[in-house]
């Protein structure tokens, strides 16, 4: 029998192994997780986990990835010999990169994670550009902007290092810092590489063609921008990892008044949206389907909508008939209540003011046709 | 006067040899690529001139090594040509500057010479342009960057270019006859002007009239049995079918070939491709969508940019573009699959059902095609989607083989029919009906859902059943878990545990918890305090014996631990792995059970048929 579910765990992973990344990855790992603790295998237990947080990191689970890597973090603990941290530390960069983006977890316990991680990669002889990296983009999404500006510079002073992310994604990650300011040339001027095709990364370009839609929109490089826009939709449209970037997309859709392609893109990834384990990428997305639900209400032309919407949807409707209105009221409200919450975690308003850029970019409308 | 390059000659070689060939045979793709370059050149001047390159071998009595003579009568050089071709060798030594000489024809010329040196260690080129003063010129080039240009003792009587190569002693298996007709064949074969090889005085064409292709066949079955034949020719499988290929942009076009057998899931397909009919690569995979993996094709392209290595195309909109196209054409033939031969289709879905189901995933209208044909395993056996929808109003299915296992056996008990959507894109399929098919209604299942099927118990049932289900919920309350009694087969499975998806994640982030050291758990509790999801039901089945008498026992310490025990035993038959409190309720369970049974049997050590720990295992 015990070789029994072996073989089966070992089907399920190598089945794991032939997907894209994504939800059905997620679940095959999962699956074979639970076959080896349900036989208190350990090591098979690591040994899969170990995949899983590969597979929930880029498959747009950092929930499940988070709780993988505890359960490993635990028996690294009690059998630092068998299990090794150092083979995890990789990975553990993907974890507290992302527990902000949970509004139940409390400031102190991303602090501590981040002084933690600082310590394991100490003792494993790496330097600080990694946490550092971690550090600024805590800060700056809690609204803490000084420190966000005093850590900018530190990370990018430290020197690279083993641990160090590959160089496309950490000049992505630049691109962020640059988009904040309005440094748009500067930012369209670092991706260059990335854009050029000299440099990529599993989720590079991926990421990049969202982040630069708004400088080059405001540019007003349109052309360029549309070029972006349909190479990277398709890019990013199959992987629910990447719902902040379709959020980009939908947001740089209403900017340019392609209503009915905006609209296709709320229909399509609103049920990502409702169950995202990530409530930042929710807010991005919320945030962005009420922009385009305003510029619905204002063109005035259609108080109803015919959507697909899925039932998981609180006002799923048979008839798919959705009344702009209200649609609108609802995404908003998500995305008030999500900045709410991490306004309150954070004792900041950079949420709130994240909300309010759409007044703002209802004020840049530019129509440009993408068809 | 003899000049010396200003660079290492050999540097650049090394380059070349190591970084950007793959073979020293590619000399003669080099070679004819130059020789093609200035026939195309020529008949942009002369239209209609027909044009030939010829290669002749020329062996030495005494077993020296050969000489390789490799001509053309294409456009010739002048000597401002040479003199450029010379300035580009010269600044010829770094990667990206090879790669970017490439485009223009000079620079193709001179890094295409440069590669003979692969091969030889002296090369003698004698030219005649035919847009110059009508002199010939020769440059003689040797290995070690010394090189000499000069008008030729011996001119040519009509414009072109003759290339003579002597073998290097240690490179000499690479000028025999054999493997030059080969390598002639393999990289020009699809030539649109004669290649003849000369040797032993004997002289061959080397390439038929143009790609098969693009021939003409006295029928559709000819054609179909000429290109297959090419198929086999080529890539050595026997292809079952095979499909046109054409596209505007890159102006490509090429046949693709179905494979004969179901490839491994994602293995990108190595393709033939052509630039301008020159061979580029046996490897290309970057040419069709992702999807496509169930085809091998051989295409020519003319418009698309080769990367530096002239392995592949380079990744720009022209080749999205044409991916786009070439997709298109495969999709058209499936299109026409379905309509004309659905048989064909379903034999096609059945070998390459991946690839189909990965295309009707990303295309709207295919889906509404093919999803009725296609094959689901559910509780009640295979059957495609059709034959379900007809059956059952409904879909349901689970996203999980173990989640399958859950409830294949107890629903197909009671006729329910629910797929199993494990396999690769099946689920993805699924939850896309109601997009595509507006009345389509589709439902996840999982062993949660199964009691709404069971039989209701009646009031006196209902009755009698109560001091079991009050002491049962109290029992389970700390795992989140609650109780309901019904009635469903099969009776001797006495319980059933159901959870959502949510649930299941809420039971691995405790076990995490259970394992993790402080930081970890703390953040933990974070996690699950904001994780949905209705809590967890365990289901007695009171057609089941042993739930008949249990509710009907008045010992409560009894009932209780039976309860705890059912618990955990329908959690293991779910595969559900048990949390540090589930092990601590079974350790104590089976002592409890044991010291029950010693105590019955009065220390009758034989302890007769009672439930032992094995029935828990």
């Amino acid at each position: 029998m015990s070789g029994d579910w072996r073989e089966q765990a070992q089907g399920l992973w190598e089945q794991a192994d032939g997907l894209e990344p994504g939800e059905g990855k997620v679940r095959l790992l999962e699956e074979a997780v639970r076959l080896a603790d349900a036989h208190s295998d350990t090591g098979m237990g690591y040994m899969l986990r170990d995949a899983l947080i590969d597979a929930a990191t880029f498959g747009g689970f950092p929930d499940k990835a988070l709780v993988a890597f505890a359960w490993c973090r635990g028996q690294q603990k009690k059998d630092p010999k068998r299990f090794d941290p150092e083979g995890m530390l990789w990975k553990q960069k993907w974890v507290v990169g992302r527990i902000k983006e949970f509004p139940h977890i409390t400031r102190k316990q991303i602090a501590d994670a981040l002084d933690d991680m600082e310590q394991c990669f100490a003792t494993a002889d790496a330097g600080k550009r990694s946490v550092l990296k971690l550090r600024y983009f805590a800060a700056r999404e809690m609204g803490d902007t000084a420190e966000a500006e005093r850590l900018w510079a530190a990370w990018l002073a430290a020197p690279r290092d083993h641990l160090t992310d590959c160089r496309a994604c950490e000049l992505d990650d630049e691109l962020d810092h640059h988009v904040d300011k309005g440094e748009w040339e500067l930012a369209l001027r670092k991706a260059r590489p990335i854009l050029e095709g000299r440099q990529g990364c599993a989720e590079i370009p991926h990421l990049t063609y969202g982040t630069l839609l708004y400088p080059l929109f405001k540019l007003g490089d349109l052309e360029r921008a549309r070029e972006l826009h349909r190479r990277g939709y398709p890019m990013v449209a199959k992987n629910r990892e990447f719902l902040a970037t379709v959020g980009e997309h939908l947001e740089f859709l209403a900017l340019t008044d392609n209503l009915s392609r905006g609209l296709t893109l709320l229909e399509k990834h609103l049920g990502w949206a409702l169950d995202h384990p990530s409530h930042r990428d929710r807010f991005t997305f919320y945030a962005a389907a009420a922009f385009l639900l305003e510029r619905m209400l204002a063109e005035g032309s259609r108080d109803v909508v015919s959507l697909r919407l899925p039932k998981s949807f609180p006002g799923h409707r048979a008839d798919s008939g959705y009344e702009v209105k209200a649609l609108h009221a609802w995404v908003h409200g998500q995305a008030r209540d999500i900045a709410a919450r991490f306004d309150t975690r954070n004792g900041t308003d950079r949420f709130s003011r994240l909300l309010a850029r759409g007044q703002i970019l209802s004020k840049e409308i530019r129509p440009f046709q993408i068809d | 006067m003899d000049h010396r390059f200003q660079v290492s000659l050999r540097g650049v070689i090394d380059l070349l040899s190591h970084h950007l060939y793959s073979s020293p045979g590619v000399y003669v793709r080099e070679l004819l690529q130059n020789a093609t370059d200035a026939i195309r050149a020529r008949q942009l001047l002369e239209p209609g001139h027909a044009g030939t390159v010829r290669l002749e071998l020329m062996e030495k009595q005494d077993g020296s090594p050969p000489t390789l003579l490799f001509s053309d009568d294409g456009v010739g050089l002048t000597e401002e040509e040479i003199h450029r071709f010379l300035a580009t060798i010269g600044e010829s030594s770094k990667r990206e500057a090879l790669a970017a000489r490439r485009n223009d024809f000079i620079g193709q010329f001179g890094i295409g010479l440069l590669s003979c040196f692969m091969v030889c260690d002296e090369l003698l080129v004698v030219t005649r342009s035919a847009r110059g003063d009508g002199r010939t010129l020769e440059w003689r080039g040797r290995h070690d960057g010394t090189y000499a240009v000069r008008e030729s003792e011996h001119p040519l009587e009509r414009p072109g270019t003759q290339v003579f190569l002597v073998a290097r002693p240690d490179m000499t298996e690479w000028f025999s006859a054999e493997r030059l007709r080969s390598l002639a064949r393999h990289y020009g074969g699809l030539l649109p002007f004669p290649i003849q090889l000369t040797a032993g005085g004997r002289t061959e064409r080397l390439n038929p009239d143009g790609p098969p292709w693009r021939r003409d066949y006295e029928s559709a079955s000819e054609r179909r049995k000429a290109l297959l034949a090419y198929g086999r020719d080529v890539f050595g499988t026997d292809f079952i079918d095979c499909i046109p290929l054409r596209s505007t942009a890159g102006d490509v076009d090429g046949v693709a070939f179905v494979l004969p057998a179901s490839p491994h899931f994602n293995a990108r397909q190595k393709h033939r491709v052509y630039l301008k009919h020159m061979l580029l690569s046996e490897s290309a995979e970057n040419l069709l969508p992702e999807w496509a993996f169930f085809v091998k094709c051989v295409v020519n392209a003319n418009a698309l940019r080769p990367t530096a290595s002239r392995e592949s195309f380079y990744e720009d909109e022209p080749l999205a573009l044409a991916r786009e196209a070439l997709g298109q054409c495969l999709r058209t033939y499936l299109v026409e699959l379905a309509h004309e031969d659905p048989r064909a289709l379903q034999r096609l879905i059945a070998l390459h059902g991946l690839s189909v189901k990965a295309l009707a995933l990303d295309d709207d209208d295919f889906y509404r095609l093919v999803v009725n044909w296609l094959p689901f395993e559910t509780s009640l056996g295979v059957m495609t989607l059709a034959d379900y929808r007809r059956a059952h109003p409904v879909v349901r299915y689970t996203p999980t083989l173990d989640g399958f296992r859950q409830v294949a056996r107890v629903a197909g008990a009671q006729g329910l029919c629910i797929i199993n959507a494990a396999y690769t894109h099946d689920a993805a399929l699924l939850e896309k009906l109601p997009h595509v098919v507006p009345d389509a209604q589709v439902e996840r299942f999982s062993a949660a859902d199964l009691p709404q099927s069971f039989e209701e118990l009646t009031l006196d049932e209902r009755e009698a059943v109560f001091p079991l289900v009050r002491m049962a919920e109290r029992v389970l309350a700390p795992f989140r878990c609650g109780v309901v009694v019904k009635k469903f087969f099969p009776a001797e499975v006495p319980t059933l545990y159901g959870s959502d998806a949510e649930g299941a994640f809420r039971r691995d982030a405790e076990r995490a918890r259970d394992e993790s050291d402080d930081l970890y758990a703390g953040v933990l509790e974070g996690v699950m305090a904001s994780a949905g999801g209705e809590p967890a039901q365990l289901c007695f089945n009171l057609h089941n014996p042993v739930v008949r008498r249990l509710a009907a026992v008045t010992d409560r310490e009894l009932l209780k631990l039976s309860v705890e025990m059912l618990y955990v035993q329908a959690l293991l038959l779910g595969h559900h792995p048990l949390n540090a409190q589930e092990m601590a309720l079974l350790n104590q369970g089976l002592l409890g059970l044991i010291s029950a049974q010693l105590g019955e049997g009065g220390g009758d050590e034989g302890g007769n048929g009672g439930p032992g720990p094995r029935g828990f295992h």
